[in-house]
């Protein structure tokens, strides 16, 4: 069935492509409006990456939205995704390890921001061990401290309510919805998060200037940042140990959770490594580290001067440290914040 | 050369069957029912107690696993017939049978499958059918399958303490094809093949465990985990 209805969808994008100009956008089925997002030079990506098995659809998006803002999809119908992923602060939450889960117990790690992910190709999660979206989306859904929710229970509320019925039949074409689905949905939503608007962006697009204390400080984080938090997207999509701890404690329950990405990969030169978080919308993404420890930039940023705790999987770039003196630290804040984007926060506020 | 002896060699069958009073029917009928068995016993969840390899009294809650990319083959003529989208998950309180169907008629002499799910299979996992992530199979920390679970409790033969065994078994390296000799499939004839399923060999050959004495009785990853998946690519599952 989902190879006869890519057969069709094939065809169809054929016949279209056959009859259309260049600038039309593509419209595969009368009411599924397939697109490409718009994506600014400033991000330094090659383009939009479609996914092949979940293209991203207008009506795929706002299906994605309002699974996202709705609480019901968790076991007591209390937590969404947005409760952790708040649109206010950029997707995050705010808090170093949250209890606000279904069973109120703290979680190990906090909770990242999640934008410009179409690009995170390295693997999602803090220690990349999920691959893409749509098999990562199982975890929060499911994970007993966060939304607790029993997939097959969750289906049939999807599937009792006729809203969602017709949604999920549009967008997917398919008579009964399938845990799969809510997935792609969820993922399409999250895929059209993409933060490119800030006063960096519209600096580097010529549409603004920087103030002398914010170029001071673009050149410090060129100097000093820049070859883990990659200039575009902020990130170089890779894992690092950036000297949080000197050792990683391995309780058995906890299955390798402490030992960063060498939970996933097994490769001792991944101990305590996590992946690289973007800097865009720092200012809104506090506290700092995969487990929230720092509650400042400030904080952070003495962590790189004096903090460091060496051992043999440590980033070879932060062995000596980042020595920064206070009217440097001063210039380099004042760039950060101009990161921050608005017209992308403003863009996704919750507003029904 | 070896076309021809097949063409030869179909064109001789297609004389002879043409001979024959009845014809063979183009399609057949093949199912595989499996039986899991414990130290000699039918597997029982949830309360009979069964004796593990190494001695230990165990009480088995939990005995799931795929079987997946199933084919048969006739190895005299070369027909082979792959079963599509083949993903079958088992387990002793739910679905414990594999219906391939009607398929291409043949005198099949031999059944390959695998435990557990391929590397494509097994990178993502918004898929349905048997592969739903729904059935507690998926692992949501790191994208992939579990292939194997066996979870229970058994009697530690040291401190004599009740104590949990969970294995989940998983990863690309651990998936393990599996070849049978079938006798007595005749072309046209509807067939049930059964396979039984040893869980001793879990423990065995190999690799012997002894549960008392392993360090983690959690076995999920790494090197104890690839130890019972080479234990399960033999004589775990066999052709009664």
């Amino acid at each position: 069935m989902e190879k006869l209805s890519k057969l069709l969808l094939i065809i169809g994008f054929t016949l279209i492509w056959a009859c259309s100009s260049d600038e039309e956008p593509m419209i595969l089925d009368p009411e599924i409006h397939y697109y490409i997002p718009a994506v600014s030079p400033t991000l330094r990506v090659a383009g939009f990456p479609q996914p092949d098995r979940n293209m991203i659809s207008e009506e795929g998006v706002a299906l994605g939205r309002k699974l996202f803002f709705d609480p019901k999809l968790s076991a007591n119908s209390r937590v969404s995704c947005a409760t952790c992923h708040s649109p206010a602060l950029a997707f995050t939450d705010g808090l170093a390890l949250a209890k606000h889960g279904v069973s109120g117990k703290e979680l190990h790690r906090t909770s990242p921001p999640i934008f410009n992910l179409p690009w995170q190709s390295e693997g999602l999660f803090w220690d990349g061990g999920a691959h893409d979206l749509e098999s990562l989306n199982f975890g929060p859904l499911t994970h007993p401290d966060e939304m607790g929710a029993d997939l097959n229970e969750l289906v049939a509320y999807l599937e009792s309510d006729p809203e969602y019925k017709k949604h999920f039949n549009l967008v997917f074409g398919e008579e009964e919805i399938q845990s799969a689905q809510v997935s792609r949905a969820i993922s399409q939503y999250v895929r059209s998060l993409i933060s490119q608007d800030s006063k960096y962006d519209r600096w580097k697009r010529s549409e603004e200037v920087l103030s002398d204390l914010e170029l001071k400080g673009y050149q410090l984080y060129q100097k000093n940042c820049s070859s883990c938090h990659q200039e575009g997207l902020f990130t170089d999509r890779s894992f690092h140990n950036n000297g949080l701890d000197k050792a990683y404690p391995d309780p058995p329950e906890l299955e390798g959770l402490f030992l960063g990405r060498y939970r996933i990969s097994s490769n001792p030169k991944d101990l305590g490594a996590y992946k690289t978080p973007t800097l865009r919308n720092i200012s809104l993404t506090a506290p700092y580290m995969h487990d929230g420890r720092f509650e400042t930039l400030d904080e952070v940023l003495n962590h790189y001067q004096n903090g460091i705790q060496i051992n043999e999987t440590l980033a070879p770039e932060l062995s000596e440290g980042i020595a920064l003196n206070t009217s440097e630290k001063e210039a380099l804040k004042a760039f950060l914040r101009t990161l921050t984007d608005s017209v992308f926060l403003q863009k996704h506020q919750k507003t029904n | 050369m070896k076309n021809l002896i097949y063409t030869a060699l179909f064109g001789s069958l297609l004389i002879f069957s043409s001979c024959q009073d009845e014809e063979t029917p183009a399609t057949m009928a093949l199912n595989i029912e499996l039986e899991h068995v414990l130290a000699g016993q039918a597997l029982e969840l949830n309360g009979k107690s069964f004796t593990l390899p190494s001695g230990e009294d165990f009480t088995p809650k939990k005995f799931k696993y795929y079987i997946s990319n199933v084919e048969l083959r006739n190895s005299v003529s070369g027909e082979t017939y792959v079963e599509p989208e083949s993903y079958h998950l088992i387990s002793e309180d739910g679905n414990k049978s594999i219906d391939l169907g009607m398929v291409p008629s043949s005198d099949y002499d031999q059944l390959v499958f695998s435990i557990g799910v391929d590397e494509i299979a097994n990178g993502k996992t918004d898929q349905t059918g048997d592969l739903d992530p729904n059935s507690d199979m998926a692992w949501n920390w790191n994208t992939g399958y579990k292939f194997l679970v066996l979870e229970g409790e058994f009697t530690n033969s040291k401190t004599n303490e009740r104590q949990g065994l969970v294995m989940h078994i998983g990863t690309n390296p651990n998936y393990k094809t599996i070849t049978q000799p079938l006798s007595g499939v005749r072309a046209g004839k509807a067939t049930t093949l059964t396979l039984n399923s040893n869980l001793d060999e879990l423990f065995l050959d190999p690799n012997t465990l002894e549960v008392s004495e392993l360090e983690s009785t959690t076995i999920m990853f790494g090197e104890l985990a690839g130890k019972v998946a080479d234990n399960y690519s033999e004589g775990f599952i066999s052709i009664k």
